[in-house]
């Protein structure tokens, strides 16, 4: 009798079709652990309360420091000359600029991993969806000792951009890449549909508007929503806005997403894809597709504005964001990114960080990166002469930075809110799905998200 | 003295089983330990992980036992995933099988430029997903791509390929099974080069045409060939997500459990301990499968 035989019928032999078989199982679970050390179940989060600055009296800074980038706004070679403008200028600092990221989401991620697998950066590059999670995770450290000990001049960053870090009496990144929505037009199309030559004062002036341009311009859609990943949460808070709604009470966890103004607000832009056929939701890019003179308007950001004008065939024209009928004043959130200082890290590597990023958002290299990106200048002082001068648009997102006003908590603090916020979008504008189930299914989503992540560690 | 007879062979067989099982673990041992400490370990950690409600990064989880097991399976999710992922996995494998089964057809012959062919087909295989999927995306965009223009000249209007979930997945399933065609067409292509051509005259000597011949003779000859590919394709499509994050980044349409499982542990949720109860459902379901080939489906495969 053959021994290989039975032990194959067996089962006990590892052959090679086995040996694929098994050798594959382990792979699939391995992928979270495979991080590194785990959490503990013996303590909590940092929880509400006074928070600790670090003393940097006595530190000297590092010699060598790390920045991780995702590059927004196509920012590498910028930003490669100003870290190159930095490490030239005195010679006890030396920064490494890294691109940890295609976005924000890839750079969140490997950071989130750094965190157990170690490498930590020494200064990061974290959006306004993503900064109060490192907070909450005691992640990264309050600023404002450093401000002090650096000596930077708070006061002439703008107020809305850095009072969108303020949480707990203390701040916890630096303006940099930082932006705003806004309304995109084609000139040809407005002039053939006889239009003024500028944007809607409000929603439903431009709710007139769309059927002469869909019917004169030739273009598939008068006005295209932007891709919902990533766009949707932020860029309809002024559409809620301006009906009186939110996804949340101003600067509160209250989720008011489905509220009778937030339904209407919703209601109305829905009308326009599936009652008027006048719309439609971009699949990749909104401002590739604007270019190309597939719709007459659309929403992007103060980061696409070079893009757009350099990719588009016609004269591009840019407006601030429509009013609505409860908010008649125009408003717009602020969005895009900053910089901040991981904890995990020594204090010596912490000050050579700060060293760097006082001179990233000093006036002159604010204006060389919002000259190069589209970005608006984050510093009261920076004369903007240059950039209004090579893109006469940019002068409506600097016009419009007073209108701004910080994201609603929904969006920006709930981990994963944006990305919920996203779905439900899309089950409206794309599925024809009734917007108050849908506003009424977001709402029990953000509330648990609230409840499960947040509440434990505030 | 019988026993001492019988002893003394024992004795000298004990000794050099002795010796062949230190070199047996000299040489297992090693190999052992990586695969327990960067196998076996994260499994068994990743399992704990699957109990805790726990932020990814964050210092600290609370347990939950079997929460997050109980809210996949109660709250519908369970359901739509699993679903997802049944289509995605039974789609990619049976076309990718099929057609490279017939592309292995058309380049077993020698005909000029056969190599060149065979490098072609091949190619996409070894490109990243996320790049492959990107790609595509501008190729599928109902707006600007280049299949809504071919669309246009013909008079038809481009499906909602990113917007619309059924559309969405119909296009992951697309652009999948074009990636990995190449491989199931080179390994078809060895086992249809390993078909004895005796057997094949043989029967064309008894009066089987060529369809009879393929399916009675090239076909369970092929089983173990078909076999190793199912293994190893049903195990690609079950882990695949590179490509579906490139090209369905909310994950509306071809939310499968490996996909599922990274968009919730990795992306902005970073529901690490939901993430991780998703990896043990997979790995359960991985376990079930793979069982099923070793013990049924092996059974009905023909070796020479």
């Amino acid at each position: 009798m053959n021994t290989s035989s039975n032990l194959h019928r067996s089962g006990l032999i590892l052959d090679r079709r086995r040996f694929l078989g098994l050798s594959a199982l382990g792979i699939s679970a391995a992928a979270l652990s495979a991080c590194g050390g785990g959490p503990s179940t013996s303590g909590g989060g940092t929880g509400a309360g006074a928070v600790e600055q670090i003393d940097f009296s006595g530190v000297k800074p590092a010699k060598e420091i790390t920045f991780w980038t995702s590059n927004p706004g196509d920012s590498i070679k910028v930003s490669t000359e100003i870290v190159e403008a930095f490490n030239s200028s005195q010679s006890d600092i030396t920064v490494k600029l890294v691109t940890a990221g295609a976005d924000y989401e890839e750079i969140a991620q490997k950071f989130q991993t750094a965190q157990t697998g170690g490498d930590l950066p020494d200064i990061i590059n974290l959006s306004d969806v993503w900064w109060f999670r490192y907070k909450m995770n005691d992640q990264i450290i309050p600023l404002d000792s450093l401000f002090e000990a650096l000596e930077f001049e708070t006061d002439d960053y703008v107020d809305s951009l850095l009072g969108d870090y303020l949480y707990d009496d203390a701040h916890w990144a630096v303006p940099w890449a930082r932006s705003t929505p806004l309304f995109y037009y084609n000139k040809e199309h407005w002039k053939k549909a006889g239009l003024p030559d500028q944007g809607p004062e409000s929603w439903e002036e431009f709710d007139e508007w769309k059927t002469k341009l869909a019917s004169a311009s030739g273009a598939k859609f008068a006005f295209q929503f932007p891709a919902l990943a990533g766009y949707a949460g932020w860029t309809l808070q002024n559409n809620l806005w301006g009906w009186g709604g939110g996804w949340s009470k101003e600067a509160s966890f209250d989720i008011t997403c489905n509220s009778s103004e937030a339904v209407e607000a919703l209601s109305f832009l829905k009308d326009w894809v599936y009652k008027d056929k006048v719309a439609g939701v971009a699949g990749v890019d909104q401002i590739q597709d604007f270019a190309a003179g597939v719709a007459s308007a659309t929403v992007g950001s103060t980061g696409d504005l070079i893009t757009a004008i350099t990719s588009a065939k016609f004269d591009v024209g840019v407006a601030p964001l429509p009013a609505g009928p409860a908010e008649t004043e125009k408003i717009c959130p602020t969005g895009g990114s900053g910089v901040g200082i991981p904890k995990d890290i020594s204090p010596e590597r912490q000050l050579a960080a700060g060293t760097f990023i006082k001179f990233l958002t000093e006036p002159e290299q604010a204006i060389k990166f919002s000259e190069a990106t589209g970005y608006v200048p984050i510093r009261k002082s920076a004369d903007p002469a240059t950039i209004v001068k090579k893109t006469p648009q940019a002068q409506v997102a600097i016009d419009q930075l007073p209108n701004t006003r910080s994201q609603d908590y929904a969006r920006v603090f709930l981990p994963g809110g944006d990305l919920e916020m996203a779905n439900h979008m899309a089950a409206i504008l794309t599925e024809n799905k009734d917007v108050q189930a849908e506003m009424d299914s977001l709402k029990t989503a953000l509330e648990k998200i609230y409840t499960d992540q947040v509440e434990p560690l505030i | 003295m019988t026993a001492v007879t019988v002893k003394r062979p024992r004795q000298a067989l004990s000794g050099r089983r002795i010796r062949e099982w230190l070199t047996f673990l000299a040489f297992v041992l090693p190999n052992v330990a990586l695969i327990v400490v960067f196998t076996y370990r994260p499994l068994f950690q990743n399992i704990y992980y699957s109990t805790l409600n726990w932020t990814l990064g964050s210092k600290f989880a609370t347990p939950v036992g079997l929460g997050n097991y109980r809210e996949f399976f109660a709250s519908g999710e369970a359901s739509k995933v699993l679903t997802t992922t049944a289509i995605f996995t039974v789609a990619t494998v049976g076309f990718t099988l099929a057609l490279g089964l017939g592309v292995a057809l058309a380049l077993n012959r020698k005909l000029p430029g056969a190599g060149f062919a065979q490098a072609t087909v091949f190619a996409p295989y070894i490109l990243s997903g996320y790049g492959v999927g990107l790609a595509w995306l501008y190729i599928f965009d109902p707006n600007i791509g280049a299949l809504s223009a071919i669309l246009r000249d013909i008079g038809l209007n481009s499906p909602e390929w990113i917007n619309s979930p059924p559309w969405t997945l119909t296009m992951v399933i697309i652009v999948y099974v074009w990636k990995n065609l190449g491989y199931a067409a080179v390994v078809y292509l060895a086992g249809l080069q390993a078909v004895p051509a005796e057997l094949l005259e043989a029967a064309d000597l008894d009066g089987a045409g060529p369809v009879r011949r393929f399916f009675t003779v090239t076909v369970p000859l092929l089983s173990p060939t078909t076999f190793f590919l199912m293994v190893t394709t049903i195990l690609s499509s079950l882990q695949a997500f590179d490509l579906l994050i490139a090209m369905d980044k909310l994950g509306r349409g071809s939310r499968t459990l490996i996909f599922d499982a990274y968009l919730t542990g990795f992306k902005e949720q970073s529901q690490a301990g939901y993430s991780a109860m998703l990896s043990t459902v997979l790995f359960a379901i991985l376990v079930v499968l793979t069982l099923i080939q070793l013990i049924v489906v092996e059974r009905r495969v023909h070796y020479r």
